[in-house]
């Protein structure tokens, strides 16, 4: 069989198994184990640890594959896969990562944090804007104030708790050419 | 946090102090009529008469109820129950079923567009 080398190393495709596997059993458990909020776009957002960390760790394009495969593992278990709800999870999820893969390309200007925040109110109104689109009605975008509300403690929990974590994984393990 | 991160909070911030009133001034005032769009047109609902009203979705029925001057989504065939959990309709807080495609909300629709897609029962 022929073999195709990528420019991606052992440990990096390791870290990003893990991470992915990380973020597809707490947005799993999420989807299935707690009750849903009553606020369309607005989850506790966990999983997104997994996506910080992945930037932090090992860039962006890991990332984006730990958000994208995430919600692919997620719809694929629940039987969202191709629905309206699998359409509101990639496009808030590529919002999001965009948004913070911009951010964090700017250096020491915003910390995960930031970029969770911003993540996460980005990936609220892309939601709505998309769920607006769905329906075919704008009154949707009519839950921004209180969704764009929720998102700011979720971001800041996720990306305290996504700094938290890195700091405790020994240097040695972080060592990646990203 | 950075000073960018803090910026971010506040613009955030800034952002949902804004779009409060925004969103009161866009849902309008009138409280007595309630409107539930879906996949094959919209409806409106007299909030002084308890009713059911039973909505074709894009995946099942949705069914809402009028209670007490009040629109609550009661059940639907989506997965993750949102609408269920969103409570009653009020104003500048609809209830939305993504997955259905239909939405509620305490605001007038424009004359015209008054084709019925529910089931009153």
């Amino acid at each position: 069989m022929p073999y195709r080398a990528s420019g991606a190393d052992a440990r990096t495709v390791s870290m990003v198994a893990l991470l992915l596997s990380f973020a597809s059993c707490v947005a799993y458990a999420e989807a299935v184990l707690l009750p849903s909020l009553p606020i369309p776009g607005v989850r506790l957002g966990f999983a997104n640890i997994a996506v910080v960390v992945a930037i932090l760790v090992s860039g962006s394009r890991s990332a984006l594959v730990v958000s994208v495969g995430r919600v692919l593992i997620v719809a694929l278990a629940t039987g969202a896969l191709g629905g309206p709800s699998f359409l509101l999870s990639i496009a808030g999820a590529l919002a999001a990562w965009a948004t913070m893969s911009m951010l964090a390309s700017r250096g020491a200007v915003f910390s995960p944090i930031g970029w969770s925040v911003a993540g996460s109110a980005v990936h609220v109104v892309t939601q709505l804007v998309v769920a607006s689109w769905i329906v075919g009605s704008t009154a949707p975008l009519l839950m921004l104030p209180l969704s764009l509300g929720a998102s700011l403690p979720a971001g800041l929990a996720v990306g305290y708790s996504a700094g938290l974590l890195v700091s405790r994984i020994p240097e040695t393990t972080l060592v990646f050419g990203h | 946090m950075t000073r960018g991160d803090r910026t971010i909070v506040v613009a955030i911030l800034v952002a949902v102090l804004v779009s409060i009133p925004v969103a009161i001034a866009w849902a309008g005032t009138g409280s007595s009529v309630a409107t539930i769009v879906g996949p094959s047109g919209e409806t409106r609902v007299d909030l002084a008469d308890n009713a059911c009203y039973e909505v074709e979705g894009r995946e099942g029925i949705v069914m809402f109820e009028v209670r007490d001057g009040c629109l609550l989504c009661v059940s639907s065939t989506c997965d993750d129950q949102v609408c269920v959990n969103q409570g009653r309709v009020s104003i500048g807080r609809p209830v939305v079923c993504a997955p259905n495609g239909v939405v509620a909300f305490a605001a007038p629709t424009r004359r015209g567009q008054e084709a019925l897609d529910a089931v009153s029962r």
